[in-house]
């Protein structure tokens, strides 16, 4: 794998994994607003 | 010559293999996972005493019934920002601290993936830890509704709300972006033959750790959002006044709680299956089985909030459900246990602190782990409910747990950070007085609860005297033998060098490199078979 590869690969784990936390903290508040 | 010389120092340059920078930069702007692990392992050390200070004015107020030396309402501050502190300040930072030094050793990455985020990472930590404390000397007197911040009772909280839920929030970040980090470094830069099941079982324990923390960070800042926006944006998410419900509160905290647990306990197993097989001089026995089993826990830790709040009431249904699935957990620990006892089983072993360490570890953890199971009994839990016992079984679990792994860690690895060996008679007096000593404190507590006494009260009737008493005594103890650890990192530069592998059954790629660890490491991607030869 080469650099530029590699460096591709790195940012979208690290946005995937960051759209899934995203996901969690506005998930649960929007549970929150049905609730409530 | 010249003209070589400038050449060789461009070369140098291009591979980035000059040392650190001078002075207090090197700190400030570091990105280095050496010098960020390094940070974060000093900063829970200074936590880990703030928060012991804490845990030693509670003792002093227990140790004879009455009210002696704190107000009531200091008292529920103390432990309030013992536990705040020593699970995000002392415990969390100290494993992320063995994870940035580490992971990238083990895996033969020459550093985190994302090496700028991992300094913000760190340095958000001070702030909001900073953030944190000042709330001490503000009107109103630092939080005191226990850190599971539950409202009603957290809204009335004084000026020190905003700022509590601001920390929490910044703690949150840390966090997260730490464990993106972790999980981007394990997935993209593992040395070229490094397959998954070929990982050390730390970084396999951190990589689950990681996807815990993403998931459930988030849900503790949402769940203090709608905290703040309570307090202050006229919203009723949890008050029952304006059609809110605060046990929903309870549930979405605990949703994140009770996987925290884990993320405070995988990292350990993680480091004592490190250590078992080096001083036995064995393989890790079952490796595989004991990535299923962290994967089990870790999945299983999301479907068992709800044991966390068996007396608020709800239906049948959910009782046994949460009952059962709790119980459940024991299963895939007991093969973790088993896997760990199996190792030693036939082994060439060896004491030394690390191995010391690790082997209280397996004992007392267990003890935690039993009485979380008698916890996890729905009909029982209504009468250990809010009482010492559960006092005594959290920090079974945290204290030789989560600490007992961690200390067992700095041990094992010293000698690879400094170069040196560390002082084994100041290691093992230091174990034996830490083993000792946390028995005392913790056991009596058991006792305390199964005969009634309530948790986070600061006065009690008589008849709990005597084991208050003893488990003060205790405290002290402990908390002077953590003296004796300060000690050794002190002297760690005094002792013989060390080898590049350190202990005789060492395997894995960080012993192949020098010891101390150079500035850079594995600039080229190693071999994963010179970790099978290292083993061999």
């Amino acid at each position: 794998m080469d650099d530029l590869e590699r460096k591709k690969n790195i940012r979208r784990t690290a946005l995937i994994v960051a759209a899934v936390a995203l996901a969690f903290y506005v998930g649960f508040i929007m549970l929150g607003v049905l609730r409530s | 010559m010249t003209t070589t010389t400038v050449d060789t120092h461009a070369a140098d340059h291009e591979h980035d293999d000059h040392g650190p920078t001078k002075g207090i930069k090197r700190w400030l702007f570091s990105t280095n996972h050496k010098d960020i692990g390094t940070m974060y392992l000093i900063f829970s050390l200074v936590m880990f005493f703030v928060g012991g200070a804490m845990a030693m004015v509670i003792r002093s107020e227990l140790a004879i019934p009455g009210l002696q030396f704190v107000h009531p309402e200091f008292f529920n501050s103390m432990t309030t920002m013992h536990a705040l502190i020593m699970v995000f300040g002392a415990v969390m930072p100290a494993f992320v601290g063995l994870a940035n030094w580490m992971i990238p050793l083990m895996i033969g990455a020459p550093d985190m993936a994302l090496p700028r985020m991992n300094n913000w990472s760190f340095w958000i930590l001070p702030v909001a830890f900073g953030i944190l404390l000042s709330t001490l000397l503000m009107p109103g007197g630092a939080p005191a509704s226990g850190w599971t911040m539950y409202p009603p009772l957290v809204l009335q909280t004084g000026d020190a709300f905003p700022f509590l839920i601001f920390s929490v929030h910044l703690m949150g970040i840390s966090s997260i972006m730490g464990s993106i980090n972790v999980i981007v470094t394990i997935i993209n830069m593992r040395a070229p033959d490094m397959t998954l099941l070929k990982m050390p079982m730390f970084v396999w324990t951190w990589l689950i750790t990681a996807y815990l923390l993403i998931a459930v960070m988030p849900v503790l800042a949402g769940a203090v959002t709608m905290l703040l926006t309570d307090q202050f944006f006229g919203t009723s998410f949890f008050l029952a006044a304006g059609g809110g419900d605060p046990v929903m509160f309870q549930h979405i905290f605990w949703f994140f709680g009770h996987p925290e647990v884990y993320i405070m306990i995988l990292p350990a197993f993680g480091v004592v299956s490190e250590i078992i097989p080096t001083f036995s001089r064995k393989k890790l026995f079952g490796h595989d089985s004991m990535v299923y089993a962290a994967s089990c826990i870790a999945f299983l830790s999301f479907i068992v909030w709800a044991h966390h709040m068996f007396t608020v009431g709800m239906p049948l249904t959910g009782q046994l459900f949460f009952m059962f699935a709790t119980m459940l957990i024991a299963v895939p620990t007991g093969v973790k246990i088993f896997n760990w006892v199996a190792t030693m089983w036939r082994g060439a072993m060896t004491f030394e602190t690390p191995m010391l360490f690790s082997l209280a570890f397996v004992f007392l953890f267990t003890i935690g782990g039993f009485s979380g199971l008698m916890l996890a009994i729905q009909p029982a839990d209504v009468q250990y409910h809010d009482t010492y016992f559960v006092v005594a079984h959290f920090h079974y679990v945290l204290v030789p747990g989560s600490v007992f792994a961690i200390m067992a860690g700095a041990y094992y690895w010293l000698p690879k950070w400094t170069g040196h060996m560390y002082n084994e008679k100041l290691g093992k007096l230091h174990f034996w007085a830490s083993t000792i000593f946390v028995n005392i404190t913790f056991f009596p507590q058991h006792f305390l609860g199964l005969a009634g006494m309530p948790r986070r009260i600061p006065d009690y009737s008589v008849q709990f005297a005597d084991f208050n008493m003893i488990s003060s005594i205790g405290a002290f103890g402990f908390g002077l033998s953590q003296l004796i650890f300060v000690l050794v990192i002190l002297t760690a530069w005094k002792g013989a060098k060390a080898t590049d592998r350190v202990w005789e059954g060492s395997h894995g790629l960080e012993w192949t490199v020098p010891s101390p660890a150079p500035w850079h490491t594995f600039t080229t991607p190693p071999k994963n078979r010179i970790a099978d030869e290292a083993f061999e």
